[in-house]
């Protein structure tokens, strides 16, 4: 893929990791006040994340109004309209659809996650109204790069966006933020990871996930050391659904002594009866085409527990009724 | 009706496609000029249609997506095999995973 696209260098840059450049990230604070019509921060502060960074500027006592609206919110407003009036409802729809769009969906659960994270502790309320002076930094990067190309507005926010994370603009104080030095995420974009926190900063601040889901920090370790007994007695049926799923469906079928329900030439039905909760019901199907080695990719999909066939499974995962799914070329 | 991985493309009879879908605008093609189904967010991975054609977004029980191939085309993806598709409408439907008490989009 062509890489310099505007779509691709921020996708990147929102999930960029590791150290800051610092000096190219203090250099685009001081542009994104100057091209706000302010004078430049007399101070720049650095936080090793955005909960450390909450804690520093609750600390700060000069640092004097936040002019996020500024340096943000007003430049972005007016590039939009002059993006937006330059082409036409239609084409801006047509150009965000191309750009930001595809990038927005990601980022946005990805920084709710980050605000989730920092309001957990302490003082939540504080934090909170902290939070609303954020600049999102390498998060903005949807809006960054639908306004991409289109004129140097914007070119301080770049500028920060691509070399640190979230940041306070204040009036005499600026307080930006390292990047993570951990970022996993599933192919949906989720947040997922079963060995350890799925989103890391260097002062430790961090969140753990499985396929998007919170899970408790010490269930990676407990992940680690699963048997089919301690899922059966897991209470909470999300985590249960977390536990079975890093398992293994087949490894636990094949422990439990699961028996196939239903088989036909769409994949097998299998069933597991769990104590307190519906079963659970899954189609077991294989992939189309061969692997590089020549296998093929057996895959397992959660289907709804009133289903009876195989059919009738794999059809409900493309929202069809069984006698309608009958596709003539799968790869 | 023809399945590429996670993505399923059910023919729609020429007639049964609304006016004001025809009518629609499409959706705008990627850098390499396709037309992407799907996209796997983070590899970039995509089912992909570089024909000729037209992809409109129509939610409802139409949509969300409905490809228009006026002189068929071909259905391309990293890791799956192409598949040749013949000329016409085409619903494209995406595969979906039971979770209790809701349902979440399979991506591959």
């Amino acid at each position: 893929m062509n890489d310099t696209l505007p779509v691709d260098k921020w996708r990147a840059v929102a999930a960029a990791t590791g150290p800051a450049d610092r000096a190219s990230a203090e250099e685009g604070v001081r542009l994104a006040y100057r091209l706000a019509g302010l004078p430049e921060p007399q101070e720049i502060r650095w936080a090793d994340s955005p909960r450390e960074a909450v804690e520093l500027v609750k600390e700060l006592t000069d640092q004097g109004r936040s002019v996020r609206d500024e340096v943000r919110t007003r430049p972005w407003a007016d590039e939009r309209r002059r993006v937006h009036d330059e082409l036409g409802p239609g084409g801006w729809t047509a150009h965000w659809s191309a750009t930001g769009a595809m990038l927005w969906d990601t980022t946005r659960a990805l920084a709710d996650r980050i605000r989730d994270g920092v309001t957990d502790g302490p003082e939540p309320d504080r934090a909170r109204l902290v939070l609303l002076d954020a600049v999102l930094g390498q998060h903005d990067a949807a809006w960054l790069a639908a306004f991409d190309g289109r004129g140097d507005r914007l070119a301080g926010l770049a500028a920060v966006a691509e070399h640190a994370g979230w940041w306070w603009p204040y009036e005499r104080v600026a307080v930006v933020c390292e990047r993570p030095v951990e970022l996993h995420r599933d192919e949906a974009g989720r947040l997922d990871r079963g060995d350890g926190p799925a989103l890391a900063f260097a002062d430790g601040f961090a969140l753990y996930a499985w396929r998007g889901m919170p899970v408790p920090s010490d269930f990676p370790d407990e992940l680690a050391a699963l048997t089919p007994e301690r899922i059966r007695a897991e209470r909470n049926a999300e985590l249960r659904r977390v536990m079975l799923e890093f398992y293994g469906y087949e490894r636990y079928l094949a422990e439990s002594n699961a028996q196939p329900v239903h088989r036909d030439e769409t994949g097998v039905l299998w069933r597991i009866a769990l104590a307190d909760d519906e079963d659970v019901a899954m189609v077991e199907v294989v992939n189309s085409t061969p692997e590089p080695d020549g296998t093929y990719r057996t895959y397992w999909l959660r289907v709804p527990p009133e289903t009876r066939t195989a059919r009738q499974g794999v059809a409900w995962t493309f929202g069809l009724q069984p006698e309608e799914y009958r596709p003539l070329v799968e790869t | 009706m023809y399945r590429q991985g996670d993505v399923l493309l059910v023919p729609a009879a020429e007639d049964a496609v609304p006016p004001h879908v025809k009518d629609r605008q499409g959706e705008p093609r990627d850098a390499r000029g396709r037309l992407v189904l799907a996209l796997g967010e983070v590899t970039g991975h995509a089912h992909a249609v570089p024909s000729r054609g037209r992809l409109v977004r129509e939610p409802g029980p139409w949509g969300p997506l409905l490809l228009e191939l006026p002189e068929g085309g071909r259905l391309v993806h990293e890791e799956h095999a192409p598949i040749a598709l013949p000329k016409g409408w085409y619903r494209v439907v995406r595969q979906r995973e039971y979770v209790p008490g809701a349902y979440r989009v399979v991506a591959d």
